[in-house]
């Protein structure tokens, strides 16, 4: 599977999940760690969470807001957008391929 | 507690992220996997910041230039677009020049559109949008200080040769250009084929007999530009409504 994503070292996962985090609207940080600690089951510490929102900030993925209360909302740009969508189809065909070879594709 | 783990963080890290990142570990207690996993964020910041600014300015500066390449991708379809109504003979009472001067202001303007879109592709594929940056850019380069040396300076065959090559250099990079949009798929595919299939006929302008197929070409070409350009515009806003949780 060829990588058109921007590289994140072992942040590519956490960048991953704030990305699908903010595609439904604009999240502060603690938002966004409660977005997916409910959507995977396991909390994403801090540290994680700012290394990987500088990396997608400065990659151009999200942008921040105005703070409100010295939290500051991110949101996703429409490049992010369009690079989220991109993994998204990736991980889609990873899984169906895999499922094929395991014979348990839905007829 | 919280003060001492935030100064871990390198100082050019705090002045951006740190007032936002005090008020989160504020919001929950810290636990000690919460402690060693804002050491690794520290040791991290610390890695990437070292002789380095935070990387705030360049995203900002990646999402300025698509926006400024978008706009001048814009302006550049427009002046060409005219260009090409004006040579069509659309207008009455034109100056001959016009079309001329048109194209020519246009070169700078697409060398800024394409440089804006190039830093968009290159994220994507980096050396490919390079290339497809330096070829058009070269021969634009070249076209316009032989044009410039013809129309000012002298009439010397050198200048002549410059021009020709450049913009058969730049006319080929055009299309180059356009492969490689349309591989990258980050921009308008439509304004891709277009600005390609643009520039192969472009190269009839210079023959009396098909000159209204170059025509065509311009047309496509600004086209072209434009879709690109507007793309490029949309890429570089927000992408969903503001609903802050």
């Amino acid at each position: 599977m060829a990588s058109k994503v921007p590289e994140f070292g072992q942040f590519a996962e956490p960048s991953l999940l704030i990305l699908v985090s903010l595609s439904d609207g604009p999240k502060h940080g603690y938002a966004i760690m409660q977005d997916i600690e409910q959507g995977t089951g396991r909390p994403m510490g801090a540290g994680t969470l700012y290394a990987a929102l500088a990396r997608l900030e400065e990659q151009g993925l999200i942008e921040p807001l105005p703070p409100v209360d010295r939290r500051r909302p991110y949101r996703l740009t429409a490049v992010g957008a369009s690079n989220l969508a991109e993994q998204l189809h990736g991980l889609s065909a990873f899984a169906q391929k895999g499922l094929r070879q395991l014979g348990r594709t839905p007829s | 507690m919280n003060s001492l783990l935030l100064r871990l963080y390198p100082s050019p890290w705090r002045a951006r992220y740190g007032d936002e990142f005090a008020a989160l570990l504020q919001e929950r207690p810290l636990g000690p996997l919460d402690v060693a996993d804002i050491l690794l964020g520290a040791f991290d910041a610390q890695l990437r910041l070292r002789g380095h600014d935070t990387g705030l300015a360049h995203g900002k500066g990646f999402v300025m230039s698509l926006r400024i390449g978008g706009f001048a991708a814009i302006l550049g379809a427009a002046l060409w677009a005219v260009a090409g109504l004006v040579n069509s003979g659309v207008f009455v009472d034109v100056d001959v020049a016009v079309p001329s001067i048109l194209l020519v202001a246009g070169m700078p303007v697409w060398l800024v559109a394409l440089a804006g879109l190039s830093a968009h592709q290159a994220r994507t594929e980096a050396t490919l949008a390079w290339v497809a940056f330096l070829v058009p850019a070269a021969g634009t380069v070249a076209c316009l200080i032989g044009i410039i040396g013809i129309l000012v300076a002298t009439d010397e065959e050198l200048l002549w040769m410059m021009f020709a090559l450049g913009t058969g250099i730049a006319i080929v990079g055009s299309v180059l250009f356009a492969i490689v949009t349309y591989r990258t798929g980050t921009l308008s595919r439509a304004g891709s084929v277009l600005l390609g299939v643009g520039s192969v006929l472009f190269l009839t302008i210079g023959n009396p007999n098909t000159q209204s197929i170059g025509a065509v070409g311009l047309a496509c070409i600004a086209l072209g530009w434009f879709a690109l350009g507007v793309q490029a515009i949309r890429a570089s806003g927000p992408a969903v409504a503001p609903r802050i949780a």
